[in-house]
């Protein structure tokens, strides 16, 4: 196989998709589980809502990882386009915090 | 209802994981049309799931080097800006408008899909050179090592930041837009194609889905059982979609974009 760091990278971040998928989904099962069960249960909003952002926070942390990954490699073109992806996610998660 | 729901997610991720999409396209009409969630929430909710299917299929899919990293990460700065834009300006565009342009989109994406269905963008060469944004991976169709190169990347890049717009506005994916453009005008394989953009979608989803979330658009429980729904049928799409022919898998794409088409134009009427 040629272009092997790269191919190595994109097993590193298959295991943090797996891991993100992982561990919101068992956030999301149980709360949903509480939710069924028992509607008004305490951990039930809070397992609901660590689901969600485990879920959206997987994305960003791939980008974040993949700022780090061509700094490694020297691939300045492709660090500055991975911020640039970081920084509108950025604006989005500003705007929404705003929002609250 | 959380049944219905999670049932209606098993099934948009089957389709959407055979396609390389998120499946949103189908679990919106779904939600929407059929059980009478309003679609603001629908969409919201749609959204989220196609973040799930992004990270489960994108992780199925690594260490075959389908995804071309470089390139998914050049396109997703189109695409978050779409996104982010889509979801700033949304209010000032009215939803007719906005469904008419998607109906529009769809059928010409059919016919465009359709018309190419025997191009397979790979060059039989393992020594020809893939450029800085092209790829090279292992064909289970053609048994051997194939690459491509990328061509006229504006148009790829275009169709990202429009794929943006509409994930934003629809709470799709945007792939339904991506993949046909990508393998039809700029030069990538119809598996590679489908692979980075199921990378990308996670990120074009982020791009927005945290506002309709500060909004209360995404309702926890349905989410939850829609999420759940998606990482199960998307489990099956993904083994369907290693054993399934390219040419048939276009054929099945242009169909999903016709019937697609015909929903929001009657939903736009």
């Amino acid at each position: 196989m040629t272009d092997d760091p790269l191919a190595r990278f994109e097993q590193r971040l298959g295991r943090l998709l797996v891991s993100g998928v992982v561990v919101s989904a068992v956030l999301l099962a149980t709360g949903l589980l509480f939710w069924l069960w028992r509607p008004g249960a305490p951990p039930t909003a809070w397992l609901l809502n660590a689901g969600l952002i485990v879920l959206m926070g997987t994305p960003i942390v791939r980008v974040i990882v993949s700022v780090a990954e061509y700094v490694r490699l020297r691939e300045w073109v492709f660090v500055i386009v991975t911020l640039i992806v970081l920084t509108e996610l950025t604006v989005t998660v500003g705007v929404a915090l705003t929002r609250r | 209802m959380v049944g219905v729901v999670t049932v209606c997610g098993a099934v948009a991720g089957a389709l959407g994981a055979l396609l390389g999409i998120g499946g949103g396209v189908f679990l919106v009409p779904f939600l929407n049309a059929f059980f009478g969630i309003d679609f603001k929430t629908a969409a919201a909710i749609s959204l989220v799931t196609v973040i799930a299917t992004s990270s489960a299929v994108s992780a199925g899919t690594t260490g075959r080097q389908l995804i071309n990293l470089r390139l998914g990460m050049l396109l997703e700065v189109a695409s978050a800006a779409g996104g982010v834009a889509a979801g700033v300006s949304i209010a000032h565009i009215s939803d007719i408008a906005l469904e008419r342009a998607f109906a529009v989109a769809t059928a010409g994406i059919a016919l465009l899909m359709l018309s190419r269905l025997e191009q397979r963008n790979v060059i039989r060469d393992p020594a020809a050179d893939p450029g800085p944004l092209g790829g090279r991976f292992h064909d289970e169709e053609s048994g051997g090592e194939v690459v491509y190169q990328v061509r006229r990347l504006p148009i790829a890049l275009a169709a990202s930041f429009l794929a943006g717009n509409v994930s934003a506005a629809f709470g799709i994916g945007g792939g339904i837009l991506k993949v046909p453009a990508l393998n039809a005008w700029c030069g990538v394989p119809m598996r590679a194609a489908a692979a980075t953009s199921s990378l990308m979608i996670g990120v074009t989803a982020v791009a927005s889905v945290p506002i309709q979330y500060a909004h209360g658009y995404v309702k926890p429980p349905l989410a939850a059982a829609a999420v759940l729904g998606v990482l199960v049928g998307s489990r099956a799409g993904l083994w369907f979609a290693g054993r399934a022919r390219a040419k048939w898998l276009k054929g099945l794409m242009a169909a999903v974009l016709v019937l697609v088409s015909l929903i929001y134009f009657r939903r736009s009427l």
